[in-house]
């Protein structure tokens, strides 16, 4: 490895001599340029004595340039060195893999599972990048950093299928580069449809992943074959001949223009490389802003496992009430001591600050989310012939990880129904006077302790009479139904609703609204839609910050507590003398301002047996669901408290009613209700 | 979730591929088993199945479970089922004392790691039990228990210890048919 160990040596010497350099400096003086001409005479032979044929031509290039410095010495001495450290890593990694694979062979290096995770993981860093700066790079041609940040990703990903023998990865890899250098130099134009042929290859390397992903350990994955795709990064190395002027100046091509090869056809849309159960703390997917943060290096980061966090937030948890446990001990109390009390009272704090903390790391912004669908949106626009353009605004707002996680499909089908359903072809947004491409906005904020987020496009709105009839056709409601404009709207959200014959290429897997919704709602979110004909359609999502904490209202019935999730909960209070009736003999009822309410015995729900039946000793809590309206009756109420929600586990994973567990103030389990699951299993018994 | 609880010596073999088979074998011979008691019997569940034994907790009552599902516990911070074996076996309930404890286990076939509690009279130690010792279950018949649940007895010091199969006692498989 000495002679390895010297070429990196004078590299990082000729890296440390340029540092000092500045442009406006001009060419330096004549005693460091020998300095650098020195270095360069080493690293030529010696680079070229291993066979690092590219590294060896870097150098010699660097030489001949010093020997005779021309316009912009400095710059393009930056640029060359950076090159030659990264030919230098490469072709090193690479020959280490070789000689590596000599004494060992391939299926060695295979089973070594932490290492292929590992190259997995980068892998799939490095191509969400390249697929951020390509979007960046399609918005301005012009601006070399982005092609950089490509270059480089690329390169650091074919030094590392070098490193596990992917020899067709590897080629791929290459080939990108190979035509991503000539962009750099400038002799070929950064068109849309070389932005195309670059994001199937990024794909195309992400499937290999996904598939190296799968089969860890195996050494013989399948992978697909390239020649298809290194045909076509070869057509675009052709000089542009036949479109010059279009090109170069970065006009967009008709999506008509570039013609699909089969195996850039084939990709999937949005091949989105997901890292399993590693996040970054605070995800930092934009590789500008990383570049700028980086630049004052103050906010390092750290990959943990999820599982540790989610432990240490469990811990965090226990340690609060252990805390509050022995603050409210009796014989702490009883003693008085001010000491004591000063010091319970610090550690009162330093767990608040702690809890604070640990909860803050369970959300991430929004950001990698709302990137995602600006890729996926770009490839339906393309999909669909129209025109339009996405905006993203908040994409700092940070939520709770779980919600951005599985927030993505949602969002994904909304944003189909936008430019598919939505948005008019450009001929018809001319001819009622809009401008000819359609724009759709994603938006996150923040709102009242709530994440808000907003899809919007400026369409053709949804068309109230088709949805009356469809609803009307499927049987969802009576053909005379009379409905607010509101409601007519929210039908669109009932199963059944979306059906088959409504999937186009583009709008996709068959998913309806309704789906949408379920998960939405799962999510512990909301749904509105606001849409007016002719100017547009708006989804407004409202998601809780956390899924962890709920707020809740502590309740007793028949000697067990449970937890009622506050925001279903409307109004509590006692019932008036003779406001409870029995209709017909058969469901309870309480008479509330006029108004004739569901009465509902919790204690009857939860199976339990009564510590008393006459429901005016009770308290009842009226309750919200899905429109309609129920009372419940409860024998005592405890209090509102936060509690952190505990999954109860596979055992019970079936229990209806249930949504979870919490530890209360005591240290004992206080069940968190499900109203809807209660509710329906109500509907279910009655029905029986 | 290694950080909550350390697989067990057995466990961590099992899944690096198995002991070898002298070892197995001599593993088999005598593994340590605890004992514990449920009326007048003596039971015996391999150790290696056992994360820890605790005293009785509140327990919370979960709705519409059966009832040999107690509910569930607080075991530092994690929502843990509980179970009575004595209903759950069908010998008659008693009331719960000082010397009544939860055996947490961690069951074998679950797709993820979860613990669940099963509650007994009272442990008392931890022995031996050579497979010399142990009779299968096709030539036992015991009057109280299912024979499902038991997979052999084994006759210590005289005294008669029921093998009990926990996986099959904490299966899931009955609960998900009530629901």
């Amino acid at each position: 490895m000495s002679v390895e160990a010297d070429l990196l040596t004078w590299i990082d010497s000729l890296i440390v001599e340029t540092l000092a350099f500045s442009p406006e400096e001009g060419i330096p003086g004549g005693a460091r340029m020998a300095t650098l001409a020195g270095l360069c005479a080493s690293i030529a032979p010696t680079a070229h004595s291993l066979g690092m044929a590219e590294t060896a031509a870097c150098a010699e290039r660097l030489g001949s340039q010093i020997a005779s410095p021309g316009p912009d010495f400095v710059a393009f001495l930056e640029q060359q060195i950076e090159l030659l450290q990264l030919n230098a890593d490469g072709e090193l990694a690479a020959r280490l893999s070789q000689q590596r694979v000599a004494a060992g062979g391939p299926a060695e290096i295979f089973q070594d599972r932490s290492m292929i995770g590992d190259f997995i993981g980068e892998a799939r860093e490095h191509l969400e990048m390249i697929e951020q700066e390509l979007l960046l790079l399609e918005q301005s041609p012009q601006n070399p950093e982005p092609i950089h940040a490509i270059f480089r990703s690329f390169h650091t990903i074919k030094g590392l299928a070098g490193i596990f023998n992917l020899t067709s990865t590897r080629d791929l890899a290459h080939e990108v580069e190979t035509l991503l250098d000539l962009v750099r130099n400038g002799a070929l134009p950064a068109t849309p449809s070389l932005v195309d042929v670059v994001l199937a290859c990024a794909d195309r390397l992400g499937e290999i992943v996904n598939l190296l992903a799968e089969d860890l350990g195996d050494e013989g994955v399948p992978l697909p074959d390239n020649t298809a795709l290194l045909e076509r990064l070869r057509n675009q190395m052709m000089p542009p001949d036949d479109d010059p002027v279009l090109e170069a100046a970065g006009v967009p091509v008709a999506a008509g223009n570039v013609m699909p090869v089969a195996a850039g056809n084939v990709l999937p849309a949005a091949v989105l490389p997901e890292s399993d159960n590693v996040l970054p703390v605070a995800a930092e997917s934009d590789p500008a802003a990383a570049r700028r943060r980086a630049s004052d290096s103050s906010s390092a980061q750290v990959k943990v496992d999820t599982s540790k966090l989610d432990f240490l937030v469990d811990m965090v948890g226990e340690l609060v009430i252990a805390q509050s446990l022995v603050q409210q001990d009796p014989s702490v109390v009883q003693f008085g001591d001010p000491r004591l009390g000063r010091n319970l009272a610090q550690l009162g704090r330093i767990t608040t600050d702690l809890q604070k903390t640990a909860m803050s790391l369970r959300v991430v912004p929004i950001r990698q989310t709302f990137q995602r669908m600006q890729r996926a949106f770009r490839d339906l626009v393309k999909k669909s012939g129209k025109q339009a353009e996405l905006e993203l605004i908040g994409e700092d707002a940070e939520l709770d990880r779980s919600i951005v996680e599985q927030l993505a499909d949602p969002l994904m089908h909304m944003i189909r129904n936008s430019v598919d359903h939505g948005l008019e072809a450009p001929g018809e947004r001319e001819q009622t006077g809009k401008p000819s491409t359609g724009k759709v906005r994603l938006a996150a904020s923040h709102q009242s302790g709530n994440v808000l987020i907003e899809i919007s496009d400026d369409g053709r709105g949804l068309n109230r009479t088709k949805i009356l009839k469809k609803a009307i056709e499927r049987g969802l409601i009576p053909a005379d139904a009379n409905l607010p404009v509101d409601k007519i709207l929210e039908l669109i959200f009932e199963p059944g609703f979306s059906t088959a014959d409504q999937i186009s290429d583009v709008s996709g897997r068959g998913v309806g609204m309704d789906v949408v919704k379920k998960q939405i709602q799962k999510l512990r979110g909301r749904i509105e839609i606001r849409s007016e004909p002719g100017i547009g359609t708006t989804f407004l999502l409202r998601f809780p910050l956390t899924l962890a904490i709920i707020d809740g209202l502590t309740i007793r019935v028949s000697g067990e507590r449970y937890i009622l999730p506050l925001h279903c909960v409307q109004e509590i209070f006692r019932p008036e003398a003779d406001s409870i009736y029995r209709v017909k003999g058969t469901q309870e009822v309480v008479l509330i301002r006029d108004r004739v309410i569901p009465l509902l015995r919790l204690y009857q729900l939860l199976g339990r047996t009564p510590e008393r039946t006459d429901p005016y000793s009770g308290i009842l809590i009226s309750i919200e669901l899905e429109g309609r309206r129920y009372c419940l009756l409860v024998d005592e109420l405890l209090g509102k408290q936060e509690v952190v929600i505990k999954n109860l586990g596979e055992y019970f994973s079936a229990i209806p009613g249930v949504s979870g567990g919490a530890i209360l103030g005591d240290g004992c389990v206080g069940l968190i209700l499900d109203l809807e699951g209660l509710l329906s299993k109500e509907s279910f018994d009655a029905a029986a | 979730m290694n950080t909550v609880s350390a697989p067990s010596a057995a466990q961590y073999l099992e899944t690096r591929g198995g002991l070898p088979p002298a070892a197995a074998a001599a593993a088999q011979a005598a593994s340590k088993h605890l004992i514990f008691s449920l009326g007048k019997e003596e039971f015996a569940v391999p150790v290696a199945k056992v994360k820890e034994i605790i005293g009785m907790l509140e327990v919370t009552p979960v709705p519409h479970t059966p009832p040999y599902v107690r509910g569930v516990i607080n075991l530092r911070g994690k929502v843990v089922p509980v179970i009575d074996l004595r209903a759950k076996l069908g010998v008659p309930t008693a009331e719960y004392d000082e010397r009544t404890c939860i055996i947490v286990v961690q069951p074998e076939m679950a797709r993820s790691v979860y613990l669940i509690g099963v509650i007994v009279d009272g442990v008392s130690e931890v022995m031996p039990v050579q497979s010399a010792d142990i009779e299968k279950t096709e030539t036992f018949s015991h009057g109280l228990i299912s024979a499902n649940y038991v997979q052999g007895v084994a006759k210590i010091r005289g005294k008669v210890k029921i093998l009990l199969d926990l996986d099959c006692v904490i299966s899931q498989a009955d609960l998900r048919q009530i629901i």
